[in-house]
């Protein structure tokens, strides 16, 4: 029973934590865009995701982590695959995003459909277990 | 005729109460079978729970460290920004070639293959083009 209810509150911390770092990197985008450092705003929200990407943690139907640049100077491809590089060369953020049910990364242009999409998993380095 | 009239509206009764009973029996149906599934589709979830209970307590202890583990955003956003520009140029003006048959060759080799393994991160790149002000005496304008 108890671990049950500990199971419970740990969906429940997660939840939280998975829109703490969303919102952390809004912030810090938004920032980033306000003081003139970044020509380009970006957003991130929760997305389905690719069920082809899916690992041991993914969340059902959230487990997509969307990049998206909002206003500003549009992006081209080589500057939406430097994003995501970016991103996935972080590898304390990628286990995190990871361990929080993300198992997709997309990054956006704000015109169009262009966009780019990874596996989580293949950039994590945590082993064999996820897949 | 008129003897059965009376007859027939009865069996008509008979006819329609009989046919709610079997949509009555037949949506009972359907649910038993539905809550069967989804006490299957329980145990099953359950079994798979028990199976990935099993895994090692230092991969549980790797996936916790992931989850509490801090992420500063601003380096990040400093890394998309401006990580790239930086990184050419450091590769640019600290490239070992520029200081071939010198005494700053070896530093020049070692700072370069710094750079290339944190050509993203800006943090890393900003310490990089200090070391290389100290230590290569290169002149960034």
């Amino acid at each position: 029973m108890w671990h049950k209810i500990i199971e419970i509150k740990e969906w429940f911390g997660d939840v939280a934590e998975r829109y703490k770092l969303l919102r952390d990197f809004n912030m810090a985008a938004k920032m980033s865009f306000i003081s003139g450092v970044s020509p380009t705003l970006l957003e991130a929200k929760i997305t389905k995701g690719d069920p082809t990407y899916k690992h041991a943690f993914s969340k059902w139907r959230a487990g997509g982590f969307r990049i998206k640049a909002l206003s500003g100077q549009p992006l081209s491809k080589s500057e939406l695959i430097e994003i995501g590089r970016v991103v996935l060369d972080n590898e304390t953020l990628t286990r995190k995003m990871i361990s929080l049910g993300w198992d997709t990364l997309e990054v956006h242009s704000n015109q169009g459909h262009n966009g780019a999409k990874w596996a989580l998993k293949e950039y994590a380095n945590i082993g064999g277990f996820l897949s | 005729m008129i003897l059965f009239q009376p007859n027939l509206e009865e069996t008509d009764v008979v006819e329609a109460t009989v046919s709610t009973v079997d949509t009555s029996i037949s949506i009972f149906l359907w649910i038993a079978i539905i809550e069967l599934l989804i006490i299957l589709f329980l145990i099953w979830k359950l079994a798979k729970a028990a199976n990935g209970s099993q895994r090692s307590d230092a991969i549980k202890q790797n996936l916790k460290n992931a989850k509490d583990s801090k992420v500063n955003m601003g380096d990040l956003m400093d890394s998309i920004n401006g990580a790239r520009d930086l990184y050419k140029e450091l590769s640019r003006k600290c490239h070992p070639d520029l200081f071939i048959n010198t005494d700053k060759q070896l530093i020049a080799q070692d700072l370069f293959q710094e750079i290339s393994k944190n050509k993203r991160d800006y943090k890393k790149l900003t310490e990089l083009k200090e070391r290389a002000v100290l230590d290569l005496k290169v002149n960034f304008k």
